[in-house]
């Protein structure tokens, strides 16, 4: 199988078009697994991690843009990221292993479009865009509307993902992500929640972002249990009783890892633990 | 005197020291090769086509499109061969190739030898087989049933490979005096071995016709025998050569790719052959870990002490003997523990089903019995109001004590004492306070397990070891050593152990890995029995050839009493006078037959329970020298999740004296890590005999960040018939992990499971008041 190094965007174009049928990788770590099962054996494969444009981080204004072709290593290193999007930190941390984080890309991630990709969870409460560009041009989405369901995007033939646009918002009180597998590194998601809020000095929720990884077909999110949040202290009393509207929204499935019962009671379960943030509490 | 302490002048190896091993380097490196690293310019490629069905009579494959399939040379079946076409080491009943009937989805069905191995996977894919099929079995209790469908037909009797039963005392009607009894089932899952290097070889027909097999194995005298038998051989044209193996845990105990190669080199003298099981056909077509069902009865007095034991356990071994049997066999020894118990009703079977082949997997049938029993142990305790090691302590065998079967313990038992270490150590002292700082929905939970492991083969089958080692002109010593080394490190044992005895250091020694060609029988790697029957051997070949040495010096330095003479290393020197001379200058006075010695050594047998029944005494009842150990595991449950951390472990070992310190931590860190997924996560779903799992994306290991730092603490023990005192390490390791685990989790949570393992699904389910 042939594999084809453009070093910059204007080449990939073309190799392209040479190559109908190719499919586009950078880290690899979602591909390699497919090439070995032999669910996919394209005629040619492209590689895009010599295409520098792809694996800059640099500010707008009000917002980072994120190449896609960034490492989750270099995610996890990069003093911006870690001081804006926290949240987004923590989930890449879990994401696979060493190698895989070293390999693996941010677009990669996004593209697969598994409701188990670490990133997106928090992606979606961060109300990331995902620019796409193609041989005629640029354009962007938001992230819940690009991810169409399992493994489905609204990528367009011969376009990539070149960038991730996150705004810099006032920091949250709380960023965090936890993530169930069933062992602690090298697992894939069974149930996993992404969760930005910020706090009163007295306690209260001032927002809440909340987004679950791996509790349906994408990742769920809820804007009526963002409200119901909204203005009350945060209170085990609270979450409990939001418990019976997150369990509405999810709809996870039976698989080899979990059941769609234990997915269900677990997405609850990591709502209900934000009650154990203290008061104040910085990010746990 | 001066020189002897500059850093660099060499040191003599020394029983007891932690010298890291002298295999690491080459191994880390990546130098190291494996029989799985080996390439030639015109090799070709052997792979199997596996049946894919669970039960059927066998009618032939239909090749028509593979044999178009560019590059495949020839597609071998049953009829191409001469022998039995049966292997097994108790029961010869897996054929090489199926040729009456279809027993599990893995069985091979066709040899298919290519030039390329693209080739060869795309004509095993255009293979179909033809088949009528039967109905299966796939359950323990179904395949027991007189109406079951039987599976061999040559198998008198029924589905069962073979059963045990062994009582003592009053046996189950002392239960009657009990005060309390306790009582509860155990279903245990499936376990890989999930060794890296998956089952690959490499073979050659020479000119003189002897067809060379390099193979990763434990066993290459035996595999030897196995060959020639099934494919009709001579045993003098049949040559195993073992390389060190890329682990193995028991799952190369037995054939897996030799009589393949074998077969597909006899076909194409000359040219080397290899074949490579992927990693699923690795899960489909080798044995596992039996999945088992234990049921448990346990009874003591109103203080504790144990008055009777009832125990059935069915282990599941699939289509095939595989070690089963013994593998059975060494479960019902253990199934009471280190314990003294008066009455027992001991019952266990090896029962055949069409699911995978359940065979050795380190621990050997002990890992379930130890689940089960030491979880009885700890629903005692609790009834009883006794800690877990005071009841234990309170049962705890002694030197002269019966075992649960009545044998009564002669050698080195040092269960006693591993008690009151972990009774002693902080951890278990302080472990109130521990519990007590587990935060918001974590609770923490501290579990106790005992474990014992008998060494070697049993009464009947002679458990021994031929050991050689040579001057070699150059002055140095060449160990033959023909048990293999999987990974365990037995093979720098050896060095060590020759390296004391003749004063030399690293670099004055040599290693030879199995060849059947240059190496003498020696046994399996396995049992728990590799460091100690080849170790016994190698002492005396060692020390006879210094003896030698000594002597021819002595004579040559007209010097009367040889003891004036002593090994340095490199050279002999006369301690009155001083005077030296170096192994090469004492090599060349040697005759090169002179400069080699070998020794035998057979391990003891137990002469007790003669009225056994004869086939339990073959398959290794009773043992005579045992290992214990107690484990602690401080564990925190995540009410939300479900899901088990283990935070702290420490085993106590009595296994003898140890001899290197280091590779002692290595093998008790390993075994319970292995001990830790079969505890937490490993398991193989399997439907109508078809595994859910069949590769490392689904089926779980335990990574770095699942396992804890380990204590390895030695108790101190010395085992008068061991190699320097020492006894069998390799297996009890692994046994006391999933009781440890679950013991903490009754002791966080206040839960029990009956089915294993400790899934975060399975443990929230049961905290929600489910039923386990």
């Amino acid at each position: 199988m042939k594999v084809l190094l453009p070093e910059i965007l204007e080449m990939l174009w073309e190799v392209w078009e040479q190559n109908p049928g190719a499919e586009v990788y950078t880290g690899g770590t979602d591909l390699l697994v497919k090439l070995r099962e032999g669910v996919t054996w394209p005629p040619a494969l492209i590689c895009l991690e010599r295409i520098n444009a792809l694996r800059q981080i640099w500010e707008e204004e009000d917002t980072v843009v994120i190449g896609a072709g960034t490492p989750h290593t270099a995610l996890i290193r990069h003093p911006l990221i870690q001081v804006e999007f926290p949240v987004l930190v923590e989930a890449l941390k879990v994401l696979g292993s060493p190698p895989i984080r070293n390999m693996g890309t941010l677009g990669g991630n996004i593209a697969t479009a598994s409701p188990a990709g670490d990133s997106l969870p928090a992606l979606y409460v961060l109300n990331a865009e995902i620019v796409l560009t193609d041989a005629k041009g640029s354009r962007t989405l938001p992230i819940h509307e690009f991810i169409t369901g399992p493994g489905q995007t609204g990528l367009g033939p011969r376009e990539i993902i070149t960038g991730i646009r996150l705004k810099k918002t006032a920091p949250y009180t709380v960023s965090r992500y936890e993530k169930v597998g069933k062992r602690k590194a090298m697992a894939i998601a069974v149930a996993s929640l992404a969760t930005c809020l910020r706090l009163s000095p007295d306690g209260r929720i001032e927002s809440a972002r909340l987004a679950w990884g791996s509790a349906g077909p994408a990742i769920v999110t809820s804007p009526e249990i963002e409200t119901a949040m909204s203005g009350q202290p945060l209170t085990p009393e609270l979450l409990r009783g939001l418990i019976p509207a997150v369990e509405r929204e999810v709809s996870p499935i039976d698989d080899i890892r979990a059941t769609a019962v234990y997915r269900r009671k677990v997405a609850a379960n990591l709502f209900l633990r934000l009650s154990g943030i203290s008061e104040g509490g910085a990010s746990a | 005197m001066k020189r002897d302490a500059l850093p660099n002048q060499p040191r003599p190896l020394q029983i007891g020291e932690p010298i890291p091993r002298a295999d690491a380097p080459a191994k880390v490196a990546g130098r190291e090769h494996y029989a799985v690293d080996y390439y030639a310019e015109d090799m070709l490629w052997a792979g199997v086509k596996r049946a894919d069905i669970p039960h059927a009579v066998f009618r032939g494959i239909n090749s028509e499109e593979a044999e178009k399939v560019p590059g495949v040379l020839a597609i071998l079946t049953a009829k191409d061969i001469k022998g039995s076409n049966r292997q097994g080491v108790a029961r010869k009943d897996q054929p090489v190739l199926v040729d009456d009937r279809i027993r599990h989805r893995g069985d091979g069905v066709a040899l298919v030898i290519a030039e390329t191995r693209e080739a060869l996977r795309e004509a095993i894919g255009k293979i179909t087989v033809e088949a009528e099929p039967l109905p299966g079995v796939f359950d323990m209790e179904e395949a027991l049933k007189e109406d079951a469908p039987w599976i061999h037909e040559d198998h008198p009797g029924s589905n069962i490979l073979l059963k045990g039963h062994i009582t003592k005392g009053d046996g189950a009607t002392a239960f009657e005096t009990c005060t309390h009894v306790v009582k509860a089932t155990f279903e245990l899952p499936y376990q890989e071995h999930a060794y890296l290097e998956t089952e690959a070889g490499w073979a050659i027909t020479e000119e003189d016709e002897t067809v060379s097999i390099t193979v990763s194995t434990q066993t290459p005298f035996r595999d030897k025998m196995e060959v020639a038998g099934a494919l009709g051989l001579p045993m003098d044209k049949v040559r195993i050569i073992a390389p060190y193996c890329g682990g193995a845990f028991g799952g190369k105990d037995g054939i897996t790719v030799q009589s393949l190669l074998a077969l597909a080199a006899l076909r194409f003298s000359g040219r080397p052959i290899k074949m490579w099981w992927e990693r699923e056909e690795s899960f489909i077509a080798s044995a596992k870990r039996h999945q088992a069902r234990c049921r448990y009865r346990l009874g003591a007095d109103a203080t504790g002490r144990f008055i009777a034991l009832e125990a059935e356990i069915l282990y599941d071994t699939g289509a095939y003997d595989h070690l089963g049997g013994a593998v059975m066999a060494l479960g019902l020894e253990h199934a009471g523990g280190p314990y003294r118990i008066p009455h027992t009703d001991l019952k266990a079977w090896a029962v055949y089903t069409n699911n995978p082949v359940g065979g050795a997997f380190r621990a050997f049938g002990v890992a379930q019995a130890t689940a089960a029993m030491e979880q009885m142990v700890d629903r005692i305790a609790e009834k009883v109001g006794r800690s877990p090691l005071e009841i234990r302590r309170l049962n705890a065998v002694r030197r002269g004590d019966t075992t649960p079967i009545g044998v009564t313990l002669t050698t080195s038992t040092g269960i006693g004492r591993c008690l009151e270490i972990a009774e002693r150590h902080p951890f278990w002292r302080k472990r109130e306070s521990w519990k007590a700082k587990a935060g918001p929905f974590r609770k923490r939970g501290v579990g106790v397990a005992a474990v014992m492991h008998g060494m070697g083969y049993g009464p009947v089958i002679p458990d021994t070891a031929n050991a050689k080692i040579e001057l070699t002109s150059e002055g140095s010593f060449r160990v033959a050593c023909g048990v293999v080394d999987m990974g365990q490190g037995n093979a720098h044992t050896f060095l060590q152990m020759a390296g004391d005895i003749l004063s030399q250091d690293l670099s004055r020694l040599e290693l030879v890995l199995p060849d059947t060609a240059w190496t003498l029988p020696s046994g399996s790697a396995s049992a728990s029995r590799t460091t100690y029957t080849y170790g016994n051997a190698l002492i005396d070949a060692a020390n006879l050839l210094k003896e030698r040495i000594l002597k021819r010096c002595a004579d040559l330095w007209m010097v009367t009493d040889p003891k004036e003479l002593a090994l340095v290393p490199g050279r002999v020197r006369h301690l009155p006078s001083g005077r030296e001379t170096t192994l090469a200058e004492v090599a060349a006075f040697m005759d090169e037959t002179e400069r080699t010695t070998v020794a035998h050594y057979r391990a003891p047998q137990s002469p007790q329970l003669p009225d056994l029944e004869p086939n339990l005494r073959l398959h290794g009842i009773p043992h005579v020298v045992f290992s214990y150990g107690v484990h602690i595991a401080g564990i925190e449950v995540d009410l939300l999740t479900g899901a088990v951390t283990v935070e702290h472990y420490l085993a106590v070992n009595d296994c003898g004296n140890i001899l290197n310190p280091q590779l002692f931590e290595q093998q008790v860190q390993g075994g319970i890590a292995q001990g830790l997924g079969y505890a937490l996560m490993e398991e193989i779903p399997v439907t109508e005999g078809e595994m859910k799992t069949v590769n490392f994306s689904t089926y779980l290991l335990p990574t770095f960040l699942d396992v804890p730092d380990m204590e390895v603490i030695d108790a101190g023990g010395n085992e008068p018939t061991g190699p320097y005192g020492l006894k069998g390490i390799g297996e009890i390791p692994t046994s006391g992990p999933l009781p440890a685990v679950a013991n903490a989790l009754f002791d966080a949570c206040g839960i029990r499971l009956e089915r294993f393992p400790m899934t975060p699904e399975r443990v929230l389910s049961a905290l929600e008041g489910n039923r386990p």
